[in-house]
């Protein structure tokens, strides 16, 4: 450490030795420290003390101080005073480590030199004139002077305008069995068949591959391949806390709801914002569709039981990167460095949440689940499977404290409740008033929505359980005719447990007639009277009950006592036939003096109630995420859209938009697709159709063989300007499921609970079933090699090559079997074509002459090999070799 | 730098295709192909640009470690009954910290300042107990440093004068997430950051490109302390990888298929590099697909490569009586250490060994017997590494890191009628280091006469993290992805007092 700190010390007056030398540059030396220093509080965002930094000439006139910058005289310069002080109160900047010697003796030789600058400096642009703070307007298309016979939309417009700018030609079309490989992985997440390859590449109709393209976009496997990429975006994990316990602490068990939720909205098409309105608020914005409510599966996702402060940090910061791109969780402790969001809206953003809570509704034909487990400290949660989890505004009068430190035992009671609201920089139509933007209507919900046992198919359900019992007691009668011993007592016991049954289904009507007519459904019924003849059915029901149960009971106390004195289970039966008697006798009584009250009008509900209104605070927000005035939904979402489709987005940094993420490499051609989106009803399916049909899709993705005046390979050699389609590889899923398919063993069904990781290489449902989560466990040995989804954050997934992937797809159990399968089913094709069928199966493409070759040569001598080693059916495990190695080869992961 | 996935809200950051080829999990360069391996140096610089991937940069000092031991003691093992022994629990046992001479710990700023519970204060405040408990065990001073350790250390006392303790560690989760925090720095509350052999793995060169950099053994312990190994944003091929002590299938598919002989698999992977080499000829720029040949050479390579950095055969019975693995109580911590000096001595960079199962030394009751059994387990196999590394003269290039999460409470802990256990105590606790570039014999740092507080600054867990990246050559404050911001808290000082 010694050796380390002298060294740091040399360095430093090495440099400012240095710089003393030779002259300083303000551009390159000075302005890039202030610019990550000070700016945040001295320049165009904020100017605190009336200072900005972010101009040398504002540096000289100062702030309400005097000047920062006296040129050539370093003692008077404030600057130099603030930033050297020893005292912690005064130095700058206030936050994060002071300047290093190194750059305090750059900013002091500046200005000893003169502090020069040049001479049209030009100030930090005004946060609120951002491009991303915008609205995106429909851009002009461009005019191409040539290579207008490859523009098949919009997209390439504007992609071969930038192209034409460089001089760059793009590459040529890819052959079709790439492009058809390439539209399957990407639209429905599995490659070709050889049959569809085959019928592809024999149709030579000039519309041939937009009807691929339509067909795909139909097919119900569009839905799931595309779930998965918004999963990754909208974070879903299933339930966890302590898998290993079980303790449910984050999460819900029926989350995947939700997820089948996503497949199905995507196969339907719908609107953009109107799954963003669902996720948020469908509770308030169609309370009674069962269907959408399971979208709050977005918020639910996010509850950790042990600290709800920590599932609103959670919503509000992956809200603003998910929807808006803005990095809200970066103004939970101050303010934000970059973007015009302040702490306050921080909280604000938060106060839209502050009142929810989950509940746990009975899913028809499924038994209740009861009410949804609130945490208790020490107690387990246990996994709850049956009923489906919406949000609801439970206390819409939560309040939401203001806290320091991002420590929310900090608060700043004196603040008060922070009201909802969103950043003033974002309030696209003129309302000036801080608190109350955007205007916040209380959503009256109706009796189903509150009262859920009022929906019809939840009645059905109680109608078809009371049913249910009449068909096992009439059973039981039957059972009892044709008994031999003891028939007359079993006979009357069980005529006396009818008799209950069909009360219970008159109970049961009476009951669902009482509650239609208490809420309006009947009009003009006599509510009062209804409620009467469902409560007198309710306690005759009781009363029919519990007299069943004493006879029962006493039936099964006679039978005990019946038997031998030596029968060693005698004492105990009768004992528990005496304890049930001395609770079914008093019920009984108590039932019987029940039925005499002739005017109560109380029943039981058919399931809880909950508030009837709702604070209208989500659907505020959701409104306004998914207004068509917002500047960010749109291009946030299509960035998404066109990074899937090209495996690199047109703004790198996905989740944050604001002024410290990137540029767009083609800022018009985002525009016009966000217009687009916008305009088509927010079609999620008419800009995969777009981005798929356009020219620049289809392009091949070699970077060889370019005929062009500029080779663009070095002027851009990572394809920013898409002179070339970019190589993708299969995401972890996409490897599993395609394995599976060419194998023919990909089970088709949709949707359901999720399976867990343990079964994903010995079942063969679609990866997206199988558990997600951030413990251990939450990744298949699969997925976990394949670069799986991180379950706390993946924006983007990393494309990583590993040995290990190599032998998970050389030597897994799965693979083996998955190659004997395919080697077996064509083990009649002689070595040739054995070799082409297995080319197109798996690779979707003939092999080459030499290919072919070098195959037929590997299976003559692995089949020499096997038959020296005496081992069974050589020429079958060649050929399964073979297979295997056309799995493991690289365009099998590589989507070219 | 890892992958395409651009975390990054700087555009002129952005991790290019050049940039996501550069480290390939086990340690090599996709581009550079051979540059890296073998070589000792730093993978990633501070500096994102391609044009520094490529070519390995120096570490970022000169290395006094190449490799890390680290073993970390599930549930919070007691720093006043293992290695900061308090006379005064023992002279003012049964009384409660204001009946002391000492200023009451509990009325210390430090008290509020230092901690923080996961559970909203609402649901519930953990109790603190007061009412001082007894030292369980006696202790006294050994070895010429003169340092005390209790009496159930009986071995590793006769190597004190090799250890370096370090008495003054805090942490600031009170529960048991505390043990992924030591691992990453950070609190259960606050966004999660990747591990300590996370940020080593992709700091470092390789030292042998067929194993991997990052070696975990016994862990992850369980389900929710996957944290305590992963990389999170760094991208997957840095997380630790869990090994099995089976030689025979010591890691997820790392064996051919039963039945399937060596030439045979040889004669298909050839048959794989055949393939891959037709196509690089198509797509000779395709750096994936180089990369991707490269991977399938070490694979093969892996599947003998691994099994024999874990198989004891070659090991004589001296050196196995050593680690104790001739003893059922100590035989599993015992085989996992001398696993971790056989991955080190091939040139794992990080091995993260977990000697004893989840929570167990997290003694709330009947502290005396659980410390007493598990020292036992632990005690023999951790002196017979040190002993081992030096007599092999690895001790001066390997670090050796010995911890748990927190202490445990000077005062009894009275939960459900207790009676003879102590709390969980983030306050203050012990851990110690031994071997490349550090002092011998060594205490740094105290806690206060009643064991509650660490006394000064104390060392928050990332001090720790920053000491020993500092001795493998790497300056945690430069170890960071653009646009994934590190806080103070991240950015812990080096304990220079340690450093020989």
């Amino acid at each position: 450490m010694q050796v380390v700190l002298t060294l740091g010390i040399t360095l430093a007056v090495a440099s400012a030795a240095l710089a003393k030398e030779s002259a300083v540059d303000y551009s390159r030396d000075i302005k890039p420290i202030l610019k990550e220093r000070c700016f945040a509080c001295h320049g165009a965002l904020k100017q605190k003390a009336g200072l900005r930094l972010d101009t040398a000439a504002m540096m000289r006139r100062g702030g309400d101080g005097g000047p920062a910058v006296v040129a050539g005289k370093v003692a008077d310069s404030l600057l130099v005073g603030r930033i050297t002080s020893k005292d912690d109160a005064l130095r700058m900047p206030a936050e994060g480590k002071p300047l290093t010697a190194e750059q305090i003796a750059l900013i002091k030789t500046w200005i000893e030199q003169g502090a020069t600058s040049p001479q049209n400096e030009q100030p930090e642009q005004d946060p609120r004139e951002h491009w991303a703070f915008k609205k995106p307007v429909r851009p002009v298309m461009p005019e191409i002077s040539n290579l207008k016979s490859q523009i098949s939309n919009g997209v390439d417009a504007f992609v071969l305008s930038k192209l034409d700018e460089r001089g760059l030609a793009p590459r040529p079309p890819a052959e079709k069995h790439v492009l058809l490989r390439r539209v399957y992985l990407d639209l429905i997440g599995l490659p070709p068949t050889r049959e569809e390859l085959q019928a592809f590449l024999a149709d030579e109709s000039p519309s041939a591959y937009e009807e691929v393209v339509d067909r795909l976009l139909r097919d119900p496997r569009h839905g799931e391949r595309w779930a998965r990429h918004w999963m990754d975006i909208w974070r879903y994990s299933d339930w966890y806390g302590r898998r290993h316990v079980p303790d449910v602490w984050n999460s819900a068990p029926q989350i995947w709801r939700w997820r089948d939720w996503i497949v199905r909205s995507l196969n339907a098409d719908h609107g953009y914002d109107r799954m963003i309105r669902e996720m948020l608020a469908a509770d308030e914005v169609c309370p009674e569709d069962d269907e959408a409510v399971v979208a709050t599966g977005y918020l639910i996702r996010n509850w950790y039981a042990l600290n709800p402060n920590d599932s609103m940090r959670s919503t509000v910061e992956h809200t603003g990167k998910a929807f808006l791109g803005l990095t809200f969780n970066c103004a939970h402790c101050h303010d934000h460095k970059y973007d015009p969001i302040s702490q306050d809206d921080y909280f604000r953003l938060r106060a839209f949440f502050e009142p929810i809570s989950i509940r746990q509704d009975r899913v028809p034909g499924e038994a209740d689940p009861g009410p949804f487990e609130e945490y208790s400290y020490g107690k387990l949660r246990k996994i709850q499977r049956l009923g489906a989890v919406r949000i609801f505004d439970k206390t819409p009068d939560a309040p939401t404290w203001f806290y320091t430190g991002g420590d929310e035992r900090n608060r700043v009671k004196e603040r008060g409740s922070m009201p909802p609201g969103v950043p003033v920089f974002l309030r696209f139509d003129k309302h000036d008033r801080l608190e109350a933007y955007p205007t916040i209507t209380p959503v009256e919900l109706p009796p189903r929505a509150w009262y859920p046992g009022l929906r019809p198919a939840i009645q059905a359900t109680a109608v078809a359980d009371a049913r249910a019992t009449i068909s096992s007691a009439e059973a039981e009668i039957v059972a009892a005719t044709q008994a031999t011993d003891a028939r007359s007592t079993r006979l009357a016991a069980a005529a006396a447990r009818l008799i209950a049954a069909r009360a219970e289904l008159t109970s049961v009507e009476a009951r669902i007639a009482a509650d239609r007519a208490k809420h309006g459904e009947t009009p003009g019924a006599d509510v009062p009277a209804l409620a009467r003849v469902a409560s007198r059915s309710e306690r005759d029901t009781a009363l029919r009950k519990t007299e069943a149960d004493v006879l029962a009971n006493e039936r099964a106390l006679a039978i005990a006592e019946a038997k031998p004195a030596t029968d060693a289970n005698r004492a105990k039966e009768i004992d528990a036939a005496n304890k049930l008697l001395t609770t079914a006798r008093p019920a009984f009584d108590k039932a019987r003096a029940a039925t005499t009250d002739t005017n109560s009008e109380t029943y039981s509900p058919f399931s809880l109630s909950y508030p009837k209104t709702s604070t209208g605070r989500r659907k505020a927000l959701a409104d306004w995420i998914a207004s068509r005035n917002n500047p960010l939904t749109a291009r946030v979402a299509v960035n998404h859209i066109w990074s899937h489709h090209f495996h690199a987005p047109l703004v790198s940094s996905v989740y944050d938009f604001g002024r410290n993420g990137a540029r767009p490499t083609h800022p018009e051609l985002l525009d016009w697709l966000a217009v687009e989106f916008m305009e088509s009803g927010w079609s999620m399916q008419h800009m995969h159709r777009l981005i798929v049909t356009s020219t620049a899709y289809r392009r091949k993705s070699g970077e060889q063989d370019a005929v062009s005046p500029n080779l663009p390979l070095p002027i851009d050699p990572e394809n920013k300007l898409l002179w070339r389609m970019n190589p993708g590889r299969m995401e972890a899923e996409v490897v599993r499921d395609s394995l599976l398919n060419v194998a023919g063993k990909l089970d088709p069904k949709i949707g359901g609970q999720e399976l867990e990781n343990s079964e994903a290489l010995t079942t063969f449902r679609r990866s997206l079933y199988y558990s997600v989560f951030p413990e251990q466990g939450g990744k298949s040995v699969m997925g976990e090699l394949f670069d799986a989804p991180d379950a706390l954050e993946c924006y983007r997934r990393s494309r990583s090559i590993i040995p290990q992937q190599a032998l998970a797809l050389t030597n897994s159990d799965l693979v083996h079997q998955l190659s004997d399968l395919i080697a077996q089913s064509q083990r009649e094709k002689p070595p040739d074509e054995f070799v082409v069928a297995c080319f197109e199966r798996i690779l979707s493409r003939v092999p080459t002459p030499r290919e072919l070759q070098i195959c037929l040569e590997a299976l003559k001598s692995q089949s020499e090999l096997l038959a020296k080693t005496n081992a069974a059916d050589a020429e079958l495990r060649a050929k399964s070799s073979l297979v295997r190695a056309l799995l493991n080869h690289n365009d099998f992961v590589t989507i070219r | 730098m890892k992958s395409t996935r651009s975390e990054s809200p700087c555009d002129c950051h952005s991790p290019s295709r050049r940039a996501f080829l550069s480290d390939m999990g086990m340690g090599f360069t996709g581009l550079a192909l051979g540059a890296m391996l073998a070589e000792d140096g730093i993978a990633k610089a501070a500096d994102p640009s391609p044009t520094h991937l490529v070519t390995p940069s120096p570490l970022h000092h000169a290395a006094r470690a190449k490799s890390v031991i680290w073993v970390f003691l599930s549930g919070g093992y007691s720093h006043v009954e293992t290695f900061d022994p308090k006379p005064a629990l023992n002279q003012y046992a049964g009384m409660t910290f204001d009946k002391t001479p000492f200023e009451n710990p509990l009325n210390s700023p430090l008290h509020n300042k230092r901690f923080r519970s996961v559970l909203a204060e609402e649901i519930n405040i953990r109790d603190v107990y007061p009412t001082i408990y007894p030292m369980q065990v006696g202790w006294r001073k050994h070895g010429d440093s003169g340092i005390e350790m209790t009496d159930w250390w009986p071995h590793l006392a006769k190597q004190v004068d090799e250890l370096c303790f370090v008495r003054n560690m805090w942490t600031t989760d009170n529960d048991h997430a505390a043990e992924n925090q030591i691992h990453t720095g950070r609190h259960r509350l606050d966004e999660q950051q990747p591990s300590l052999g996370a940020w080593a793995h992709y700091g470092l060169g390789t030292l042998n490109e067929n194993l991997p950099k990052f070696a975990v053994l016994g862990g992850p312990t369980r389900s929710d302390t996957r944290l305590s190994i992963d990389s999170l944003y760094l991208g997957p091929q840095y997380a630790g990888v869990p090994l099995a002590l089976d030689p025979k299938n010591p890691l997820p598919f790392g064996q051919r298929k039963a039945g399937q002989s060596l030439e045979e698999q040889r004669q298909e992977y050839d048959l794989i590099n055949k393939l891959n080499a037709l196509t690089a000829v198509e797509y000779p720029e395709d750096q994936e697909l180089q990369a991707r040949i490269r991977a399938y050479e070490l694979a093969f390579r892996m599947q003998a490569a691994v099994p024999e950095a874990i198989d004891f055969s070659q090991e004589t019975e001296a050196t196995t009586k050593l680690y104790g693995i001739d003893a059922d109580a100590t035989k599993l911590a015992g085989q996992r250490l001398l696993a971790a000096r056989r991955l080190v001595e091939r040139g794992v960079r990080f091995v993260q060994v977990f000697p004893s199962p989840y929570g167990s030394w997290d003694s709330h009751q009947k502290l005396k017997d659980n410390h007493t059994r598990l020292c036992a387990t632990i005690d023999l196999p951790v002196a017979g590494l040190i002993q081992d590394l030096k007599q092999r003269g690895l001790l001066d290039e390997t670090l050796v890191v010995f911890c748990t999460e927190f202490g445990r409470t000077p005062g009894l802990e009275l939960r459900g009628g207790g009676k003879d256990g102590r709390d969980h105590h983030p306050n203050g606790f012990t851990i110690w280091m031994a071997g490349a570039g550090l002092k011998h014999g060594y205490v740094h740092g105290a806690t206060d006469e009643l064991g509650y507080h660490a006394l000064g600054e104390g060392h928050y867990v990332t001090d720790l993290h920053a000491t020993v990246l500092h001795l493998l050559g790497l300056d945690n404050r430069r170890l960071h992805i653009p646009g994934r911001k590190r806080l103070e808290i991240d950015d812990g000082r080096v304990i220079d007092d340690v450093l020989a």
